[in-house]
Parts: C-alpha cells; structure tokens; sequence
C-alpha cells in the first residue's frame, strides 16, 4: 500500500473513532482506551514474534519500564504529559536494547526463559527502592480535559483521545518499518536464519533491533496503561505479559492489524465472565476462576482451529475463493 | 379550511401541554443517580476472592445484611437500601474497574467502605470520584492522607489512622514498658509508612524495624523476621502488618519458642484471619497475652449493646457467618451509612448525603469508643484506642474493665487519656435520627 494512502487511512480512521467517542457511554470510552493500549502492547509480541521469530515472555515487564520512568519523570521533574510518553518509550526501548543484546544470543525456550524472570522480577524492584512508592505505587496523571473542550467532554473521553492518538501514531510507525527493508530482514529471519545470514543480513544486530523496537512500543503501552489505570507493582505483574501473549495468538502472531481483535478480546472477557458468573450464582469458585477458564478455552480452540490468527484465516478463506 | 386548520393545531397544542403535564409529574422531585422513589443503590469494593480475602471477605456481606435488616423494617425514608458489592481481589487497578462499573453502568449513588489505601488511592486518582461529586463513604483503610479534605473532598474516614494508632502505642509502651527493647514489623508500603510517622512523633525508638513486602509473607519470610528480633534480643515486638503477617510472625516465633510481650496492631489482630493462615483452630492461643489495641469493642463482648445487636442481626439475616470483627465493621459501617442517608433527607442526593454528614456526622452512634469527629472542617471519624489483652480464644478484654481512650490526631498533637465515651445504640439498631 502507498504510504499517503496508508497515512490517509490511519488519519480517517483515527477521527472515526475519536467522534464515535463522543457518542457513546463513558464505560465504553474507558473500555475503549483501554483496548487501544491492550492492542499497542499486543502489537509490540507481533512484532517481535510474528516477524523476527523471538519469543517474549515479559513484555509486561517493558509496560512497567515505560510507565514508571513517565510517571517518575512528571513527579520529580514536572515534565509535560506528551514529553513523559517520550521518555516511557525510550526508556523501555533502552532497557530492551540491553536486554535484546543478551537474547540474540538466546533462541526458543532460553529467550522465553529469560523473559520470563525478566516479567517476574522486575515488578518486585518496586518493593526495594523507596522512589517506586511501593505497593501503593506512584501517581501518574494526564490531569483534566482542557475546559475549552465543554462540560460534556469527560475525564475518560480525555484519557481515551489521547491513547488513540498515541496509539494510532505509533501503528502508523509499525506498519510502515515491517513493509520496510527492516520487516523484510525480519522475516528472513524468523523463516530461516542460516539463509538469512548467507543473504548477509546481521542476525544479530536484527534481533537487537527488533527487540529495541518491539520494547520501545510496549514502553509506550504501558506509559499510556498507567496514564488510564495503576502505576505499581500488581498492575504489571506477571498476568499481563501473559495476557498480553494469550491476546497476540488468539489475533494471530502475524497480524498487526489482528492486534485489536486480541485487545478487545482481553477486555471483554472479565465483563463476559462477570454476566455468566452472576447467573450461576456468583460463587467465590465460579467467579474467580470463570475469566481463566474462558480464556484457556479460546487460547486451545485458536491454537486448534485457526493457528495464524482468524483475520489470516479470513484471508487464506477469501483467496482460496478466488 | 382556515378554522379546521385552527382547530387541528388547537388540538395539537393542548396534546403537547397535556403530555408536557404527564412527563413532569411523573419525574421525582429530586431525581439522583442512584435513588428512586424505591429504591437507594450503594456500592462497595472489597477483596471477596485473591490472597487478601480471607477475613476481609466478611465485611460487605455483612454490611448487606444490616442493610437487609434496615430493609424488612421500613428501610430508609421508606425506600431499600441495594448494595452492589464488587471483588476487586485487593488490586488496584480492579478497583478502577470496579468502581468504574458502579458508577457508571450500575449508577450506584455513593461508594461505601472501599477496603485498602493503594485501592482508594488510585480510585481518587483515576476515577476522580470527587470531581464527579461521587461519595465515598467511611473508607475501610486508616491512611491518614483520606483526613485531607482538600484533596479527598468526598471522601469520609471511620477508622482512626494507622498514624493515630502507632501514637497511641507509642504513648502505652512509654507508660508501661518504659525500659524494654522494643522491635517492630511493618509493612513497606503507606500503611507502614502512616505507622512510622507516627511511631517517630510519639518519640519511640526501635532497636530493630523489619519491613516486609506486602504480599511475600510466608513461613520462609517469618524466619527471617523472627531471627532478627531474636538476635537483637528483643523484649517486646509490636507487629503491626496484616493479619496474614501478623500470623506467621506468631506462628514461627512459637516454633522456634521465642517469647516476647507482643503488641499487636488493630489492623493484623483479627482471629478468623490468624486461624486461616496458620490453618489452626486453636491458632488464637498465640495471642494469649498479647496486648492489642483497638478503637472499637471486641465482637466477642457479650456485655457490649452494639456487638449484642449486631450478633443478632448476624444471626437471622448473614446466614452462616461467624460473628468476628470483620461482621462487626460491616455492621458498624453500614450502621453509619443509613444514619448519614437518613440525616440527608426525604429525597437524598450525592450533595445533600456530604453536607449531612459534615454537618450532623458527629452526632451518629457509632460502635467506636471515641466521639465521631466529622464537621464542615474535617472529615476524621475515630480518633481513639484502648488497649486490653489478648486470652486463650483470642478476644481482647481490658485488663481493668475499664475501656480509657489514648485519643490523639495524625499529626504532631499530644496523646490525651480519656475515659469512653459514645451515644447508645439505637432502638433495635434502628436509627431514628
């Protein structure tokens, strides 16, 4: 796709969504935010596993980088919200360079690994150092929507604008470097290094890219998580590099685009379960294991029935009629 | 043609007025999200499932059945009380969540006894409840920051501080252990924060402080803890974490036969929590002879009007539950609750339910020992202990009979000794106000 008419459409619908915002229930704009981050962080696996091939268990983890050097940032420092998203990015796409320098030299289920004690130590640094305030964790706000906006224009259409926009920026980015010669590398990569490295593609310095990168996007997802939701330990704990994973297969690991079919499967489940749980009575058995069990569920039948995602499988269907 | 015409709108005119009539007769006088002619919906968030459930999960099921009680005896203003309790599992961001339903697809009038302060914190932060005018009513943490009406301007406080309490110990321990090494465990967080401010205002200090991270106390951790007090030989420990931490602190200490004169804070002294995490019945004879502090009667004092009532409220309408504290603080608070409701009027809303409170607050019964001490200025409810000891089942009687209060505020105010003072509990626990 041309570039201009790729930008064209990301702006389209970009104000597509910002005018649906103001026409809809402020829980749905909250939701609404909130699968737009749950789609950035999915986004940063895509990128990573879907096209360089490595396998990251601790995302989550970068999401937490990103957030508490913004909320450090406007803290200590009294930085201006959209300067503290930079920071986020940045900070976590540092943290992933010097990570990714480590994982090029891993592959499978030693890079999962190493990932994975990433995901689970790095929250519990909150609890040491007494500037990560803790379980209580830090205050991390984007303020209130500027009064020229009117009355009707909420706190969480606010949080909701600036996620989207932030969001659909960083998108833009993404989908334009995977159809770059960088996505392509990426590809050759993840299909065949040995033949990629006789192509003389740097496997190394490509996976440290993409893991830069693919930090760097989750940094943001979770600066813009803490700007809507919690900035501590519990809030990016091991269940969100999980869910995050869990929400890139059921979207297909391949699939930008699929991303938000994932996010909005994340955030509609805990609502799903909450419904179902009600009409079974709401036991303390049902209730705090029905969410669990619905997502497991869809985790086995993707797995099962459409391995690449269903968008690829909506694809492979409509080409095959052709 | 012109008078048919004059005619139709005449018609069209008085249909319009008519209906116009209908449509404004029909709408309330005070119409409040959350109220109707019927019917008042409340909501709260509480951990009733996760690793902090145990113990806290009591506490809205009771407060529901206080409310059932109100309910079948008129209820308030002749409308029911509906209270939507929501898990949050103790994390904060699931309080967002939760609080965020309430109020926006349930539509609950006000927020009561929302458990934790990193909960109620991000919930101020995030959901910005005073901005939207939501009541959050009788907080069920004792952070001391919910005291700042400037910054928490809905936000009304039961509990005396975690900055109260540590004062109050710190002035017991000079009186009457003037001379003993004294150790204490805290929590890392602002629970354990508020408690060391205040133990440094009441001018103690420790020859040992073990901190722990809430949520990593095991019987591993408890080693750690216990070996520390033991190396610095001390005589008497203050364990003021959660109930859980309080727990393993006396389960390892008991092990490993290290006897010090606990004193246990209000916070972690509750025996249905300290018998489920050490999975014995016969747990409590850990806290024999531990001093406690509280700020309220023990559930299990029979002489006592409010945990009389209470227990029998418990009996009939909050099937199954044991009677312990945590049945005892639902009650309290929803006691409060429909005092406050009822003082806002005939036709509640969020405003009137504030300004009643800040205005007639101090004047409600509460199972507390100290006076209320809500008015336009502050939104402080207790600011009191009184200390007993602990027996073999784990109640805590006063060691005298004599309930005397060491009544103090969060700051750097003096600690003053008073005798127990509060308004009797209402008729049948029926408010009348």
């Amino acid at each position: 796709m041309h570039s201009l008419r790729r930008l064209f459409l990301f702006i389209i619908s970009s104000l597509i969504l910002l005018a649906l915002s103001l026409k809809v229930e402020e829980l749905r704009v909250y939701q609404g935010a909130q699968i737009a981050i749950y789609a950035l962080g999915i986004s940063s696996i895509v990128l990573l596993t879907g096209y360089s091939g490595q396998v990251s268990l601790g995302n989550g983890a970068f999401m937490a980088i990103g957030a508490y050097s913004a909320a450090l940032t406007q803290i200590h420092w009294h930085l201006p919200l959209f300067v503290t998203f930079i920071v986020g990015t940045f900070s976590a796409a540092l943290a992933g360079a010097i990570l990714g320098g480590g994982a090029a030299r891993l592959s499978g289920p030693y890079l999962a690994g190493a990932t994975l004690a990433l995901a689970v130590g790095l929250p519990t640094l909150a609890n040491q150092f007494t500037i990560f305030n803790g379980e209580t964790g830090l205050d991390y706000t984007a303020g209130t929507p500027p009064t020229w906006f009117g009355e009707s224009f909420t706190l969480y259409k606010w949080f909701f604008w600036i996620a989207l926009i932030n969001v659909m920026l960083m998108m833009f980015f993404l989908r334009n470097i995977t159809s770059s010669r960088y996505g392509r590398t990426w590809k050759a990569l993840r299909g065949n290094p040995v033949a990629a490295q006789l192509s003389g593609i740097q496997v190394g310095g490509s996976k440290v890219l993409a893991f830069t990168i693919s930090a760097g996007v989750a940094g943001l997802a979770g600066t813009l998580l803490g700007m809507i939701g919690f900035v501590g330990p519990t809030g990016f704990g091991l269940g969100l590099s999980f869910a995050l994973v869990t929400g890139a297969v059921l979207s297909g690991v391949t699939s930008l685009a699929g991303s938000m079919l994932g996010a909005v499967v994340l955030v509609a489940i805990p609502e799903l379960a909450s419904v179902v749980a009600h009409r079974l009575g709401d036991t303390e058995r049902v209730t705090s294991n029905l969410p669990g069990l619905i997502m497991s569920t869809l985790l086995i039948l993707t797995v099962l029935f459409t391995p690449n995602g269903p968008a690829e499988q909506i694809r492979k269907h409509k080409a095959r009629k052709q | 043609m012109i008078g048919s015409k004059r005619k139709g709108l005449g018609v069209i005119t008085t249909a319009a007025i008519a209906t116009s009539a209908l449509l404004i007769s029909a709408i309330p006088a005070h119409a409040e999200v959350g109220v109707s002619s019927s019917e008042i919906k409340l909501g709260i968030t509480v951990p009733q499932t996760g690793p902090a459930a145990t113990g806290y999960n009591k506490v809205a099921p009771a407060m529901k059945a206080y409310f059932a009680y109100v309910n079948a005896n008129g209820g308030v203003n002749g409308r029911k009380i509906n209270l939507i309790i929501k898990d949050d599992k103790y994390i904060p961001q699931e309080a967002i969540n939760m609080t965020n339903e309430l109020i926006l697809k349930d539509k609950v009038m006000a927020i009561v006894g929302a458990l934790g302060t990193a909960n109620n914190l991000a919930v101020a932060s995030k959901v910005q409840i005073a901005s939207r005018g939501v009541p959050s009513l009788f907080v069920n943490t004792g952070y001391s920051g919910f005291a700042d009406k400037k910054k928490f301007p809905t936000t009304f406080a039961l509990f005396p501080s975690y900055a109260m309490e540590a004062k109050a110990i710190a002035a017991y321990l000079k009186e009457n252990l003037p001379t003993a090494k004294t150790c204490v465990l805290l929590q890392n967080d602002d629970f354990g924060a508020d408690a060391a401010a205040g133990f440094k205002t009441g001018g103690v200090t420790f020859t040992e402080t073990v901190k722990y991270v809430s949520g990593t106390q095991s019987s591993a951790t408890g080693q750690t803890w216990i070996g520390k007090f033991a190396t610095a030989k001390c005589e008497v420990v203050v364990l003021f974490g959660v109930g859980t931490a309080n727990a393993i602190a006396l389960g390892v200490a008991a092990a490993g036969g290290y006897k010090p004169q606990w004193i246990l804070g209000s916070v972690g002294s509750d025996v249905t929590t300290i018998k489920a995490t050490l999975n014995n019945p016969q747990a409590t004879a850990l806290m024999n002879g531990a001093i406690g502090a509280s700020w309220a009667p023990d559930s299990a004092d029979l002489t006592d009007e409010y945990a009389k009532q209470f227990r029998e409220i418990n009996t009939t309408y909050n099937a199954g539950a044991v009677f312990d504290n945590n049945v005892m603080v639902g009650m309290s608070e929803g006691l409060l609750i429909v005092q406050a409701l009822r003082a806002a009027g005939t036709n509640p809303t969020r405003k009137s339910l504030i300004a009643a409170i800040e205005k007639k607050g101090s004047t409600f019964a509460s199972a507390g020992y100290s006076a209320l001490g809500y008015s336009a200025t502050s939104h402080v409810g207790q600011t009191g202990f009184w200390f007993g000891k602990y027996n073999l089942a784990g109640e805590l009687k006063s060691v005298d009979g004599k309930y005397t209060m060491y009544t103090t505020d969060s700051a750097a105010g003096p600690v003053v000794k008073t005798e127990q003072k509060r308004l009797p509990m209402p008729a049948k626990g029926l408010p009348s106000n």
